[in-house]
């Protein structure tokens, strides 16, 4: 009977101590949530928690904890350790498969850096199909996201959802999904631009040094009548209005060019660029792409406006000013034959004359 | 060899273009069979042609005349053999701008001098006095037509580049023969221009007598624009180069082989000091003699003016006395000057263009100075640089290539607004001035921009100088403290920055692509060495797929090159690298060739347009209507001609531009050893 009435309190005893066991388990988590997220928890943290007995205890209810995926189980300097996932989080993980879960596993590892598809495939031993029709449940269960790579754009990296795709394959603040946002690098550069030139430009209007220069030349001009000798007598300029009609850019006088940083904190206060962070590394390649353009030049560490007098049209040189600088078939033209200059129309378009006729 | 020595076919056939204009057929046919076959002998030559050899003496006279060809007569009598001097025959094309850049800075006389003396090659002083005042007696008049024989085959031929005049004193100077009397029709319009302005001042231009004639010489002579006539300078490269390797032996070896790196490393410097010893030889100036002023001499008053442009180390006669020159002294243009010449124009339109007017003017007035002592842009058979440079940055820069603000001050027309371009709130600053600005930004009240101090002056400029100094071009570079600011200009990298800045404006002349991102990608390459597309990328700031069409754009034009490098044994391309890459010297050089071919296409589509007005021209050109073209020709005739004038000036100027790009390729530094 004894045994009987104990084989009946054996299986209430488990149930209670599972009971037990289960408080225990949720104790434990709730103690661990309470520190904040993403905290890693070692052995000593867990037992000092003070909720299992003892050591044994303890070993289980974390190993029932991994089970049930809410807790994960890591490695710290050699040192096991353990982060706590979110119940939602755990929920979903159990339903996974194995293999779905074995992938997870593999992209967790791989954190921010992500983990490409074909590297997956090589871990895991599946067939690419496998693969891929796990990885498309994972991303339909929000549990993964795929990036292209930067570094390698014909790659597909895969990352856990709520990570931020890392600068190696997402590229810095002036990419954005794998290519370069030409729209954002164009706005930042024009603002740069706006920004030096209203700290070291002055805009000089065209009468600013309004000078009447009638009554010295009229003086010039009676001193070289009364001159004996041309040569004697100091040369007098026909006055010609200034060259200048119209209000030009000049560099100020003693301008305190900006440098990267000096740029980039004005950037950043002005607030134009949200959700991105941009470094003095990232500040410096947009400039120096600048002056490879031929918008600002760099002295030194600084950089300044590139300002062309306006005045001046821009000349092409003596060779591509003439027709052959730009034709199509220079590298045909001979000195005889169908292509040549006797019968070259670029020619007689330039010149307005006739060629002849082959 | 010398950089600019090296022939290559399409220089050849402008050579030959050049020379067949200028010099007529016969002395075109004798060069192009020169170009063909090299150095020949003339028994070779005689082989080689159809012409008889008479007909060949006759061109190689006309050639050696003018410099184009070298012999080695003078080292091997009897069998001596000739090859193109390529720098002087392609230096034909310069010749127009040659007076221009004298008329420039010496004035009117010198120019007329000069023109002379290009359009009759190497000359005694003596026959360059008759020629100007011819003896009155018939014999010595025949003959001096016959020791001129070149100018004769240039007069029939109608030069296109040498303009201006080449009648030997225009027309105020009856006595001159007439043959020597026309005046060119072809010139280009700068020239047209400057000759309506100076129209009423003809009789200036004329040379009035030996004694000024002398002077002028004497003076370019100091300045470098022309030199005296030595048999060394008949002496191709490779025989220039036995001789001083054989004198270098014997001086720096007591004569035997050299043998080992450093007997040979000795051997060679000593040879290029050989080199620079004879050529700096042509440059010396023997000193003239004088004589008393007679009252002969009394009208032709040398002005002030010239004396002072003379310079400091000038020798400047002084007013009672007069030059003589030695009657039989030979004498020659100076091509290397002429190219200082040219650069120092280039650098001041580029200086006009990238930073602007008045920055230019002064940049003009600095380096005008430093021209009297430049006699070449670099000198190719320099020393190599001492392996450590530390050395190097302690050499002192010689004074002469120093220009200091103050010095500027003093030197630039007076008539250019310095204020122009300037912070108003720095020329308040700068001139010490009690004006202030007001919240418009004017200068209340205004300043004369022409009556300031010369410390004032000095200041602005030196504003203007560190304007062209900051600009990555480096155009000039700090020196000292002396007058104000002492400034020297580095001469070699800027030539680097020319020659990237041409190849530049040629990618961007091409399509709109091109033009924003290949210039762009050539910047990039030039900054980081090879890149792969991936980097090409970063540097850019663009996605690849947009440089690869910019990069397969490039690479058909010749100035990008792509290279696969096999990360595997098999050669895969998904296992390579692909990298892209720019070579400066490799661009230069095509960009070069290229010129040349354009130079080519624009002279013979000139013979072609020429052809097709031939009639018209003849017409034109008879004696008889030349002058007269208002009352003998049609009206449509009238209009044909001033159309053919006009496709003619057109062309002209534009080989004439063409020729700069040249310089800045080819003339203003040796070839680029690396990158």
């Amino acid at each position: 009977m004894a045994t009987d009435s104990q084989r009946a309190a054996a299986p209430a005893g488990e149930a209670l101590d599972s009971v037990l066991q289960q408080n225990k388990i949720d104790v434990l988590y709730d103690q661990c949530a309470k520190a904040p997220q993403g905290t890693l928890f070692f052995q000593r943290d867990l037992s000092n928690m003070a909720v299992a007995e003892n050591l044994n205890e303890l070993i289980v209810l974390v190993q029932e904890l991994v089970d049930m995926q809410l807790m994960k189980p890591m490695t710290f300097d050699g040192e096991p350790c353990w982060k706590l996932r979110t119940r939602q989080d755990a929920e979903k993980l159990r339903k996974l498969t194995s293999e779905e879960r074995l992938l997870y596993h593999h992209i967790d590892q791989a954190q921010a850096e992500g983990i490409w598809t074909k590297a997956l495939r090589l871990r895991t031993n599946m067939t690419p199909q496998a693969v891929n029709k796990c990885l498309k449940s994972l991303e339909n269960k929000d549990l993964v996201q795929s990036v292209m790579s930067v570094k390698f754009p014909a790659r597909k990296m895969y990352l856990l959802k709520h990570l931020r795709p890392s600068e190696d394959i997402a590229g810095g603040p002036w990419q954005s999904e794998g290519d370069f946002d030409m729209a954002l690098i164009d706005t930042v550069s024009r603002i740069v631009e706006q920004l030096i030139q209203k700290e070291t430009c002055v805009t000089v209007q065209p009468g600013y040094n309004n000078y009447d220069r009638s009554e010295a030349i009229a003086q010039k001009k009676a001193q070289r009548r009364a001159a004996q000798d041309i040569e004697d007598a100091p040369a007098v300029k026909p006055y010609h209005p200034p060259r200048h009609n119209k209000p030009r850019l000049v560099l100020s006088h003693d301008p305190k060019l900006p440098t990267a940083a000096s740029l980039l904190e004005q950037i950043i206060s002005l607030g134009i660029i949200r959700d991105k962070v941009i470094r003095e590394s990232d500040m410096e390649q947009l400039l120096d792409m600048m002056v490879l353009e031929g918008r600002l030049e760099k002295i030194g560490a600084t950089y300044r406006l590139a300002l062309r007098p306006s005045d001046v049209e821009e000349g092409m040189n003596g060779f591509v000013d003439a027709p052959c600088g730009t034709c199509p078939v220079f590298d045909l033209c001979g000195d005889s034959g169908e292509i040549s200059a006797r019968t070259c129309v670029y020619f007689a378009e330039w010149l307005g004359t006739e060629s002849e006729v082959v | 060899m010398s950089y600019a020595q090296r022939e290559t076919p399409i220089l050849a056939e402008l050579c030959e273009l050049l020379v067949e204009d200028i010099y007529g057929e016969l002395a075109a046919r004798v060069f192009s069979v020169l170009a063909r076959h090299g150095r020949q002998t003339l028994s070779a030559l005689n082989k080689a042609s159809y012409l008889n050899s008479r007909q060949i003496k006759h061109g190689l006279v006309v050639l050696i005349q003018q410099h184009l060809i070298f012999h080695s007569a003078s080292i091997e009598p009897h069998a001596a053999s000739y090859e193109i001097d390529w720098q002087q025959a392609y230096g034909l094309v310069r010749y127009g701008r040659t007076l221009k850049s004298v008329e420039e800075r010496f004035g009117d006389k010198a120019a007329n001098v000069m023109s002379n003396l290009i359009t009759l090659g190497h000359t005694r002083i003596q026959d360059l006095r008759e020629a100007y005042f011819p003896p009155h007696t018939e014999e010595s008049a025949s003959g001096e037509e016959g020791a001129n024989g070149a100018l004769g085959d240039a007069k029939a031929n109608g030069s296109l580049f040498v303009n201006g005049d080449t009648g030997m004193n225009g027309h105020a100077n009856g006595t001159a023969p007439p043959k020597l009397n026309g005046v060119k029709r072809a010139r280009p319009s700068d020239e047209e221009e400057v000759d309506g302005e100076y129209e009423d001042r003809v009789e200036d231009k004329t040379i009035k007598s030996v004694a000024e004639l002398d002077s002028i010489i004497y003076h370019l002579m100091l300045q470098g624009w022309i030199v005296k006539v030595e048999w060394t300078q008949y002496l191709g490269p490779g025989d220039l180069h036995d001789i001083t390797r054989q004198e270098a032996i014997e001086s720096v070896n007591e004569g035997k082989l050299p043998h080992g790196t450093k007997e040979k490393e000795a051997v060679a410097y000593g040879i290029l000091r050989r080199k620079r010893e004879i050529r700096d030889e042509w440059l010396n100036v023997p000193q003239p003699t004088t004589r008393k002023r007679t009252s002969a001499d009394s009208d032709l008053s040398r002005s002030n003016k010239r004396q002072r442009l003379a310079g400091p180390n000038n020798w400047a006669p002084r007013d009672d006395e007069v030059i003589v020159l030695d009657e039989n002294l030979t004498i020659r243009a100076n091509p290397e000057k002429m190219t200082v010449a040219l650069r120092t124009d280039i650098l001041v339109r580029l200086v006009r263009q990238l930073v602007g007017h008045v920055p230019a003017t002064v940049y003009e007035t600095m380096l005008r100075q430093i021209e009297a002592n430049t006699p070449r842009c670099y000198d190719e058979w320099a020393d190599p640089p001492p392996a450590d440079t530390a050395a190097m940055a302690n050499e002192s820069v010689d004074a002469r290539f120093l220009v200091t603000s103050r010095e500027v001050a003093k030197n630039i027309d007076p008539s250019i607004d310095l204020l122009e371009g300037l912070d108003p709130h720095g020329i308040v600053l700068m001139t010490y001035s009690t004006s202030h600005v007001d919240k418009k930004g004017n200068i209340v009240p205004p300043i004369d921009p022409f009556n300031l101090s010369v410390d004032a002056r000095a200041r602005l400029i030196d504003k203007h100088i560190t304007a062209i100094a900051n600009h990555p071009f480096r155009f000039a570079t700090w020196h000292s403290r002396a007058g104000f600011s002492q400034w020297r200009i580095d001469f070699p990298e800027i030539a680097l920055s020319l020659i990237q800045h041409e190849i530049e404006t040629t990618i961007a002349a091409g399509n709109e692509r091109d033009k924003k991102y290949g210039v762009k990608l050539i910047r990039a390459l030039k900054k980081k060495g090879k890149l792969d597309e991936r980097q090409m990328g970063n540097v850019m700031m663009m996605p690849a797929a947009e440089i690869r069409s910019v990069v397969n754009g490039l690479t058909v034009r010749g100035f990008v090159q792509t290279q696969e490098i096999p990360k595997v044994e098999r050669r895969e391309a998904k296992h390579s690298f692909h990298l892209i890459w720019y070579d400066r010297q490799r661009a230069r050089e095509k960009l070069l060739q290229d010129t040349y071919k354009g130079m080519v296409r624009a002279l013979q589509r000139l013979k072609y347009e020429k052809e097709t007005v031939a009639g018209l021209l003849a017409k034109a050109e008879r004696t008889d209507v030349a002058g007269n073209e208002e009352r003998w020709l049609s009206k449509g005739e009238l209009e044909a001609l001033k159309k053919w004038r006009g496709v003619q000036e057109k062309v002209l100027l534009q080989v004439s531009r063409m020729d700069e790009v040249v310089a800045v390729l080819r003339d203003f530094c040796g070839p680029l050893v690396s990158v």
